[in-house]
């Protein structure tokens, strides 16, 4: 391998140089040195350098001197840039450009039959979203427009890629010449790009994000065990070209900072430190971001304003797009002072023209100019290994700079001239003449007075007949040329004059009204004194009125996260949930995240006391079935027992508060029905405002999600072709996929009972995460919940387990659970069931709400769920229900919201019950917790008040006067002359089972 | 009390009910009954703690306090419901009850028919009496629903129907008494397949779509002047509109669309207009007070629409509206299953601050007045028709709604259905292991 990667860089230095020289010639031979000196300029040489009045001599689009002035020797074409400023051109790392788009699939993907089998023709890879052995370089054309736009705003070199596919292959490093793709391609392997993104693929695997990731960890296991054999077990291209660039700089593209998140731990785990392509979002989440160790790319693309003009309508614009609104700008700067390492790149902008205002707002937010020039310069030259070559002006790297009026980040700055490989392209001419002034226009025998003012470039004239009287003279300077016209005061008819510069001013030779001859001379008489500017103190810009960042970033996050309390709640009526029942006019005393002590009359030092007369305190509700807080919840796989929940947790879905609003403070997220074998589920608690990771559960058991019936078979797509296609075939993917377990561990076996030499010699079998998943069912590391419904199929999932020798955890909704809850008992799966749900399908057409009561009074562990994120705010309610169906004890039926469904997840050796030793998990109700008339005054997790009702009014009231500082605050933005656009609020969806989403698509 | 509990039921079941079919309907009243003692919640407000109800040929002929009141008592059989609660039975506007029965099942749905204009098309005549929800619902004390059509601008005529019956002329309570109408959207909510992303984003048809539906009205006014015509279903189904037998319910969430439908119903001279709305009537609540319209609210137990919205707002919304002066009343939309839950709806917005008997309102009072059916229900009234209920608590909550008796113009209907076979046929299978 890495014979190749020397061959790859040796491809590189031949191309760079003497590539036309092979080329065939249809004339003399016409070579030329180009060299150039540049002088008397300020020339910053890179980030950290500056040489004021500094010499930079070129040849042959290389330096070869820059520095202090000197003595420029002969052969050099002079160009004096007295007054200007020469910087390394700039370099995005982050492009498309000259590479072709990928069209993107076109029509549904949710009706017609289902592509299994991948598309690309050829020996290449089993998913068509690994595309790795893409290159950029092979496919790159000079794109003249799109050059141009680049170097207007001042860059030179660009690594470029083909964004498409999971794994997206390799990028070229090329310069924004235009003479021909031999000379501005300078390196064809430049970097291996990733994104989770499946782009032009429509196989039917994987449609998530969590299936990206799972797809993505298997091609490294895979690329990992084909690269080990040789010769290899079958040709796979794609492959190929994955082991071979992996050497090189790796760069995912992520959404948002969850994204960056996602891939720096994906990452991790395959000991790849991936620079991430960001999303301009990073200040919402700047501590988990620091801790990622990554090098980002971020783009500098802020959103317009809304129009928020009509109330009603501005409703549609969320308080998380309006805080957006106002902070993007300020990303960089939160960057920079977290010390984060980033390049900048021009991705994203919605037109290129708006890269140099957005970077001068990122800047006026606090982003100093050097971590700016850094971040376009040396950073990405760095990152892709090129700073040999660019990122700096030095000898012997490529005459690859830019010229500019000014100080390159000061708020007019031109860019005057952008050189490329000692290329020259003029963007606005270095000298434009000042010809400001007072003179004399002689014309015949008339003497007028002209005043010439305004900047070079811009200047006026105008005829000075007395102090209140001008004409205005209309003038057009070209460099020697003059034309110009006027109306003489009294005339009507126009004078024209055409002329060239002489030494004081201008002559030449012109018409009068009538259409005579006349010659005309404009002789300089003096300077304009300059008008005198006023009121500068107090004009100078403000330090812009921010809001905060809140956790999370959407409406009722706060500024800071609640913190742990001792809390004393007193003259509660308390459920227990455990064997103490419900205690009246009792005291609960939390300390330390825990339940301390409950008792009659306690006290505790420093506790904050809380009066619960005529309320009840519950253990928190535990949600054993919801799909809240998951970026994604189906894959569409036969067998997803790969996918994982836990890679896709999302902490910023207002149901999440919600549902604490319901007295919820834990839940599963399970994967969805949507295949047999579903993924591996999420086990959280509703810590609103923490990052994902610290959502989960600490040391939880591992679960799994199967799926029965309807939604497994497809019935609502006719046109489905994926197995399997019955309740038959149902079993078959179950026996399948245990068996290969089995047959996957027996192998590994084997290998591992190698003797020691054999074993360093052997290639270890291929790792399969679906199989592993499987494995860890038959072992008892993972547990099943099953989505079932009538009771044939029930009753089979039990008969496979106990053939391989395990027993079905949960069976989730379980409608029918009362047709074979005896068998249930005997087997030794709990139960999850709705309340009342019936009828909305044909296999829930027995379902009846008596459900719960026979599955608990025949003995199955009972839990009540709500598979949804209207219903898991009132799962107390819920469970009420089955007092009135079937008449189950109150006490009970608290229960089943409580630590039942924590008995069903494995927690209940500290969690669902108000126990002493166990978490400070509890909900204070107005009254009884079962009754339609109570809410939930207060939801603890952890002993940390993350819903209270008072606390809600509050951040009611953050919001509404939030909003309306942002409002009034882009109405002066519109009134200022910035962009708008209407208010168009995406809502993140509420999933079900049912669900599948597109992630690919997901913005 | 267990045990008690599943004999009670087990015997009512048995008493009435083996074979796996809906309950048989009731008979006809021929005998005059007295409910006494019981805590009578009136519907209008009021409550009597404790009552004498009689009914006599379908017809309340007797509401009283039974501590004041005297009445010769010959000729009624007696019951005595002392510590139970008596309520007006409830009604379930909006609801797809009896033309939909799996949802997912196309062949089991006739709710929504094909075209946008089809006020001629009545849910009447596919109500299907052997429908196995109404014994769910019954079971809660909802005992008469509108059955409505959906779909389209104008999805058809709704009919109130008697959730007891042989058929649907049997069953029909108040023929074709509503048109619903669907207001197109300022903003449409766009749900991809393609994509399974969900986005909102300005209407660009609003104006055309708006003015298609006013130039039907114009014809359908146009249509009613003339003395000779050729017959136009459509047009013919609208006159109802214009001379005060229907109401015109019109479907809208967005509040300035509010406005503008009932306006435009206004000028072509719609005299019973209600709006069946959510949350987003807020914005304009003053408007429909002072207009005198009423609202149906789609789901009380729904999410708010919106991130930035109080959590508890759709809960709040019948609270919100009636403190406002807006006359309110509560349907289910959704699942049509869980409308068995209406009363529940009524109950949380006792939570989030109405009063009891105003709640009950919503789900009685109000919702006969808005039907146009008040006269006739909707309260316990001597007068008025038999629709009643006894439960052994507040049946406005989980625990206590508990039906003893129910009744129907004066038909005591069968309250166990399936759902209760099926309860009693398996906890005789496992108390027997």
């Amino acid at each position: 391998m890495r014979k190749l990667i020397l061959v790859w860089m040796l491809a590189v230095y031949a191309a760079s140089g003497w590539a036309q020289v092979t080329f065939p010639r249809n004339d003399v031979k016409d070579e030329r040195e180009r060299a150039f000196a540049f002088t008397n300029a300020t020339i910053v040489t890179d980030y950290q350098t500056i040489f004021t009045n500094g010499v930079m001599l070129i040849r042959d689009g290389k330096i070869e001197y820059v520095g202090d002035s000197r003595a420029v020797p002969a052969g050099y074409t002079v160009i004096d840039v007295q007054g200007k400023y020469i910087y390394p051109s700039l370099i995005d790392i982050y492009t498309t450009y000259g590479v072709p788009k990928a069209e993107r699939p076109k029509g549904s993907r949710w009706r017609g039959a289902e592509q299994i089998e991948p598309k690309t023709k050829g020996a290449y890879n089993a998913n068509d979203a690994i595309k790795s052995d893409y290159s950029a370089a092979e496919n790159f054309s000079i794109d003249t427009k799109k050059a141009e736009a680049l170097r207007k705003a001042g860059f030179g070199t660009v690594n470029t890629f083909h964004a498409d596919g999971l794994a997206r292959g390799t990028s070229a490093f090329v310069t924004l010449g235009e003479d021909s793709e031999n000379n501005v391609l300078l390196n064809e392997h430049a970097a291996a790009h990733y994104s989770f993104n499946t782009g032009s693929s429509t196989q039917n695997y994987p449609v998530s994000t969590m299936g990206f990731i799972a797809l993505l960890r298997q091609t490294y296991l895979d690329a990992e065990w084909y690269g080990r054999q040789n010769p290899r077990p079958f040709k796979d291209q794609a492959l190929e070209h994955w082991l071979l660039s992996q050497s090189l700089p790796q760069i995912f593209a992520a959404r948002n900072w969850l994204e960056v998140l996602r891939a720096d731990k994906l990452g991790d785990e395959f000991g790849v430190q991936y620079i991430i392509k960001g999303s301009g979002d990073e200040y919402k989440r700047l501590t988990e971001i620091k801790a990622t160790n990554a090098t980002l790319i971020v783009p500098v693309n802020f959103p317009d304003a809304y129009e928020v003009d009509d109330p009603i309508d501005a409703m549609d614009v969320s308080l998380a797009d309006m805080k957006h609104w106002e902070l993007a700008p300020t990303n960089l700067a939160a960057l920079y002072r977290a010390g984060v390492n980033f390049a900048i790149t021009t991705a994203d902008l919605a037109k290129p023209a708006d890269f140099w205002p957005n970077l001068r707002k990122a800047i006026a937010n606090g982003l100093p100019q050097q971590a700016a020039l850094k971040a376009l310069t040396y950073t990405p030259a760095n990152l892709l290994g090129e700073y040999g070559q660019v990122g700096s002006l030095a000898k012997g790297k490529l005459a690859n700079f830019i010229i500019t009026s000014e100080q390159l980040f000061a708020d007019k700055t031109i860019i005057h001239e952008n050189w490329v490989q000692g290329n020259r392209f003029v963007l606005k001419p270095l000298s434009v003449a000042d010809n400001r002034g007072k003179y004399d226009l002689s014309l015949g025998n008339t003497v007028y007075k002209v005043k010439i003012t305004g900047e070079p470039g811009k200047q006026k004239a105008r005829i000075e007949v007395n102090d209140s009287t001008n004409i205005d003279l209309t003038t057009k300077f070209a460099k020697e040329i003059l034309t110009a016209s006027f109306k003489p005061a009294g005339g009507d008819g126009l004078v024209r004059l055409s002329g060239w510069r002489t030494h004081n001013g201008w002559k030449g030779t012109g018409k009068l009204a009538d259409g005579s001859d006349v010659t005309w001379t404009l002789v300089r008489t003096g300077d304009v004194q300059p008008k005198e500017k006023k009121g500068k103190e107090g004009d100078k810009p403000q330090v812009p009125d921010l809001g905060e960042v809140i956790y999370p970033f959407v409406a009722y996050g706060a500024p800071t996260l609640p913190q742990q309390q001792t809390i004393l709640f007193k003259n509660a009526t308390v459920w227990t949930s455990d064997e103490a029942g419900v205690l009246e006019n009792t005291d609960v005393l939390l300390k330390e995240g825990k339940i301390a002590q409950i008792g009659k009359n306690l006290s505790a030092t420093g506790a904050r006391v809380i009066d619960a007369s005529g309320k009840h305190l519950t253990p928190g509700i535990i949600d054993e079935h919801s799909h809240i807080g998951a970026t994604s919840i189906n894959d569409v796989a036969t067998n997803s027992g790969m996918v994982r929940i836990g890679d896709v947790i999302d902490p910023e879905q207002i149901n999440i508060y919600r549902a604490l609003s319901g007295g919820v403070v834990a839940l599963q997220i399970l994967h969805g029905s949507a295949n047999p074998i579903g993924g591996q589920s999420a086990l959280i608690k509703l810590r609103w405002g923490e990052s994902p990771e610290k959502m989960k559960i600490a040391g939880a058991d591992g679960f799994i999600k199967f799926a029965l019936g309807e939604n497994v078979k497809r019935s609502r797509n006719p046109s489905s072709i994926r197995f399997p296609q019955t309740r038959m075939g149902v079993e078959q993917a179950f026996m399948d996929a245990f068996s290969s377990a089995k047959a996957y561990e027996q192998k590994w076996q084997a290998y591992n009972a190698l003797p020691k030499k054999a074993k360093a010699k052997a290639v270890p079998p291929r790792r399969d995460l679906a199989d592993e998943a499987m494995l860890e069912i038959i072992k008892g590391e993972r547990f099943i919940s099953c989505h079932s419904y009538v009771q044939s199929e029930i009753n089979m999932l039990m008969k496979v387990a106990e053939r391989f020798g395990f027993r079905v955890n949960t069976f989730t909704h379980i409608l029918e659970g009362y047709k074979v809850a005896d068998i249930m008992r005997e087997h030794g799966a709990g139960a999850s069931t709705f309340s009342d749900w019936w009828a909305y399908k044909w296999e829930v057409r027995y379902a009846i709400p008596y459900n719960a009561t026979i599955m608990h009074d025949a003995g199955v562990t009972v839990a009540i769920n709500s598979d949804d994120a209207n219903q898991i705010r009132r799962l107390n309610q819920e469970a009420a229900k089955s007092v009135k169906y079937g008449g189950m004890s109150e006490e009970e039926a608290l229960k089943m919201v409580t630590i039942n469904p924590a008995k069903l997840l494995h927690l209940d050796d500290h969690m669902g019950s108000i126990t002493v030793g166990k978490d400070a998990d509890v909900v204070l109700w107005s009254g009884h917790p079962l009754s339609v008339y109570s809410i939930a005054e207060k939801t603890l997790v952890d002993g940390k008040v993350y819903y209270d009702l008072e606390q809600d009014r509050a951040r009611r009231e953050y919001i509404r006067a939030e909003r309306a500082r942002l409002i009034q605050k882009m109405k002066e933005a519109k009134k200022n002359g910035s962009r708008t656009r209407k208010g168009k609020s995406k809502q993140k969806l509420d999933f079900h089972c049912d669900d599948i989403t597109y992630d690919s698509f997901l913005e | 009390m267990k045990i008690n509990y599943i004999l009670s039921v087990l015997l009512s079941a048995c008493l009435s009910w083996a074979a796996a079919q809906v309950p048989e309907p009731a008979a006809e009243q021929t005998q005059a009954i007295l409910l006494k003692g019981g805590i009578a919640h009136l519907g209008n407000g009021e409550v009597i703690d404790n009552s004498l109800i009689a009914f006599d040929q379908g017809i309340i002929t007797l509401v009283a306090d039974a501590t004041k009141a005297r009445i010769d008592i010959a000729g009624y059989t007696i019951i005595d419901v002392t510590g139970q609660h008596v309520y007006p039975g409830f009604i379930l506007p909006n609801s797809q009850v009896g033309i939909e029965e799996v949802s997912s099942v196309r062949a089991m749905s006739d709710s929504r028919e094909t075209g946008r204009f089809n006020p001629n098309v009545r849910s009447l005549v596919s109500y299907n009496t052997d429908s196995e929800l109404p014994p769910t619902f019954r079971f809660m004390g909802i005992l008469l629903a509108e059955t409505t059509p959906v779909g389209g601008v104008i999805s058809g005529t709704s009919s109130l129907m008697n959730l007891d019956g042989w058929n649907w002329e049997d069953a029909v309570n108040t023929a074709d008494l509503a048109i619903h109408m669907n207001w197109p959207g300022r903003i449409t909510g766009r749900f991809d397949f393609a994509t399974f992303t969900f986005s909102r984003k300005p209407n660009k048809n609003y104006a055309n779509e708006v003015a298609e539906i006013a130039a039907f009205f114009d014809d359908a006014l146009a249509y009613g002047a003339l003395a000779a015509k050729e017959r136009n279903l459509k047009l013919e189904a609208m006159q109802g509109l214009f001379d005060g037998s229907k109401v015109l319910m019109i479907h809208t969430n967005g509040p300035k669309e509010i406005v503008e439908s009932v306006k435009m119903a206004q000028a072509k001279g719609v005299e019973h207009i209600a709006v069946v709305t959510g949350t987003g009537a807020l914005a304009v609540k003053e408007f429909l007070a002072d207009n005198n319209i009423p609202a149906v609210i789609q789901r009380v137990h729904s999410l708010p629409d919106r991130a930035d919205m109080d959590v508890d707002l759709p809960y709040r919304l019948p609270v919100e509206l009636t403190r406002a002066g807006v006359k309110v009343a509560l349907s289910h939309t959704g699942m049509l299953a869980l409308a068995r839950n209406l009363p529940f709806y009524a109950g949380t917005a006792v939570a989030y601050g109405l009063d009891k008997e105003e709640a009950l309102k919503l789900i009685t009072l109000n919702t006969a007045e808005i039907l146009g059916v008040g006269n006739k229900m909707g309260s316990l009234k001597e007068g008025k028709q038999a629709n009643l209920f006894v439960s052994r608590g507040d049946a406005l909550d989980f625990r206590t709604n508990k039906l003893t008796h129910a009744y129907i113009q004066g038909r005591e209907i069968i309250l166990n259905g399936r759902q209760e076979a099926l309860f009693e046929r398996y906890t005789k299978k496992y108390s027997n292991e």
